[in-house]
């Protein structure tokens, strides 16, 4: 695709491990991000998000393939690709000491600013993003989302084509959250790509127009939310039990049974895919029932973005993958 | 080179801003001054000292050579916390080169020391220190070579330990015996023979020889361009070795 601002070829990198062993951090990535996109990698922690963002934005070196970043060779022409990309890391990255407008200042003159022209598009942005209250105070003296949005304000100074968010609302309050991507939504209006990572599905389904659904180094999925939810076809019925032994006991009295298209065993509970939930539910309550294993609680769900990250790994995001 | 410069403000800028600065960097040099100058006075009058009985004339030009041992070999600090809060990530993106980023952090290292360096002399003036301007003048110059290879070495072993307090460790093995047996504190000539052989091999021995030649303007003393060989020398191959380092950590 030669309209894609982000292309990338069996792009992938290799780690030592601990014991020297070989980490495949993110295997045989293809990835096409149309200009314009709110484009977002969900999954996990370590599976490969991180790494596969800090690769596009020419932090690390990738091990093998190739990728065109706003019309540039990764390998080879890194130094353009900069200009024209913004990144946010997860840890900001601002100098404690000194104030939000100062550290606007020195990111504005390192993309070629002239001291006026950064001090105009400095004021600019911290007017615009209603920091004027605390932007000549020192960053260390912030609140997360307040920081946060500096950091936004910080990756935008340049009025890049592409910005780059990890993880931009991991550790703020919802309130911080719906500011984030309140201004993500902007910039998408403005015409700039977003690429973010996350392991929020909130995040990928409110904000993202696609989202590539990554474990272990690969993409399982990747769609828009509700094409990725159409996958799963029906609904979820989810059912309690008080411990493990009863809810696998219960997963096997199911055995066989054609109303469920599709049977995940999660410990404590049950997830079984069925094709109408409403005639599916008295039925698997009487199944349960009859075989002396009742469900201690049972719901009945539409799909969500968790479901199918549970359908392709066999793993539940919200679960142990969720947060670090 | 706008940028080293940037980078170089900036990190000026805000160490200048921690109220402590000032009185922490020269809290050391100004105790030696008061506390072990007069000490100092008794040695001078009793055994007498290389270059008259003037104790402060003696041991001031030497206090520049330790405050850039110390202030220079803990800059490691600085970039290991840069390192860690993501500043040096956010600059690694921006268009800002590999080799002015590591220029930016030498380059306010050295404008630090010039600072520390003037304000000590001036200090010293106070306790009757005697400074010729051409010598001082070359003596700073000598300060910042002692500063670059310093703070490369400190910043090289920052980029691969990332523990403060092992980094703190390490650092302190190297500078302390490194200041003893430069004669900072006492001329190496009091010690017996091998105290006085090992010492030969302290770089930092001819930097303090050359300090109180230079203070005094004897810019033509031998110490004095052994000094600026040697540190010229040891500045260009520890900065080389940073660069490098610093491609590879930060590609």
């Amino acid at each position: 695709m030669t309209d894609s601002i982000i292309h990338t070829e069996k792009l992938c990198k290799r780690f030592a491990g601990p014991k020297k062993e070989v980490v495949e951090a993110v295997r045989d990535l293809d990835l096409d991000v149309a200009k314009g996109e709110i484009f977002g990698l969900l999954g996990p922690n370590g599976a490969g998000k991180t790494t596969t963002m800090r690769m596009l934005c020419t932090l690390l070196s990738p091990s093998g393939g190739k990728a065109t970043i706003t019309g540039f060779d990764l390998a080879r022409q890194p130094h353009e690709i900069r200009r024209h990309i913004g990144y946010v890391g997860q840890k900001g990255g601002m100098e404690h000491v000194a104030s939000g407008r100062e550290n606007l200042m020195l990111q504005a003159q390192l993309y070629r600013m002239s001291k006026d022209e950064a001090r105009r598009r400095s004021n600019e942005l911290i007017e615009r993003l209603k920091l004027t209250a605390f932007a000549d105070r020192k960053t260390e003296t912030y609140s997360g989302g307040q920081r946060r949005i500096f950091d936004l304000a910080s990756g935008v100074i340049h009025s890049p084509q592409l910005l780059f968010l990890d993880e931009p609302s991991t550790g703020l309050d919802p309130q911080s959250r719906a500011r984030v991507w309140e201004e993500a939504k902007v910039l998408h209006e403005q015409g700039t790509t977003v690429f973010l990572t996350t392991h929020y599905l909130e995040e990928a389904d409110a904000l993202c127009d696609r989202v590539a659904i990554v474990d272990q180094g690969r993409i399982a999925a990747i769609g828009s939310p509700a094409e990725l939810k159409k996958q799963i076809a029906g609904d979820i019925i989810t059912l309690g039990y008080e411990d493990e032994t009863r809810a696998k006991a219960a997963f096997q009295l199911l055995e066989g049974q054609r109303v469920i298209l599709e049977k995940h065993d999660l410990g404590t509970s049950l997830q079984l895919y069925v094709d109408r939930g409403d005639e599916a539910l008295p039925e698997i309550l009487r199944i349960v029932g009859q075989g002396n294993y009742p469900a201690k609680s049972v719901s009945l769900t539409r799909p969500s973005l968790d479901d199918v990250f549970l359908k392709l790994t066999g793993r539940s995001l919200r679960g142990d993958g969720g947060q670090s | 080179m706008r940028d080293a410069y940037l980078i170089a403000m900036n990190e000026l800028r805000v160490t200048i801003r921690n109220p402590f600065w000032a009185v922490s960097s020269l809290f050391q040099p100004i105790i030696y001054l008061l506390l072990f100058g007069p000490l100092l006075n008794g040695v001078a009058a009793s055994r007498g000292l290389p270059g008259g009985d003037n104790a402060v004339q003696f041991f001031a030009p030497g206090l520049l050579v330790m405050n850039a041992l110390f202030a220079a070999g803990f800059e490691g600090f600085t970039l290991r916390d840069k390192l860690d809060s993501g500043f040096i990530e956010r600059l690694r993106v921006t268009p800002i080169s590999r080799l002015a980023l590591t220029m930016g952090f030498i380059l306010q290292s050295a404008i630090n020391l010039i600072i520390q360096s003037i304000a000590l002399i001036v200090c010293g003036a106070f306790f009757g220190l005697h400074f010729d301007i051409g010598g001082s003048i070359l003596l700073v110059l000598l300060i910042v070579l002692i500063g670059i290879t310093m703070s490369s070495i400190s910043f090289r072993l920052a980029l691969i330990i990332r523990e403060g307090g092992i980094l703190a460790g390490i650092v302190n093995t190297f500078v302390l015996p490194a200041m003893i047996l430069s004669g900072i504190m006492l001329p190496i000539s009091f010690g017996p023979p091998i105290i006085q052989f090992i010492a030969k091999f302290d770089p930092f021995l001819y930097a303090v020889d050359a300090s109180r030649a230079l203070i005094n303007g004897a810019i033509g003393d031998p110490s004095v361009w052994m000094a600026f060989a040697i540190f010229i020398a040891l500045s260009v191959i520890t900065l080389g070795v940073f660069i490098r380092g610093m491609r590879e950590a930060v590609a």
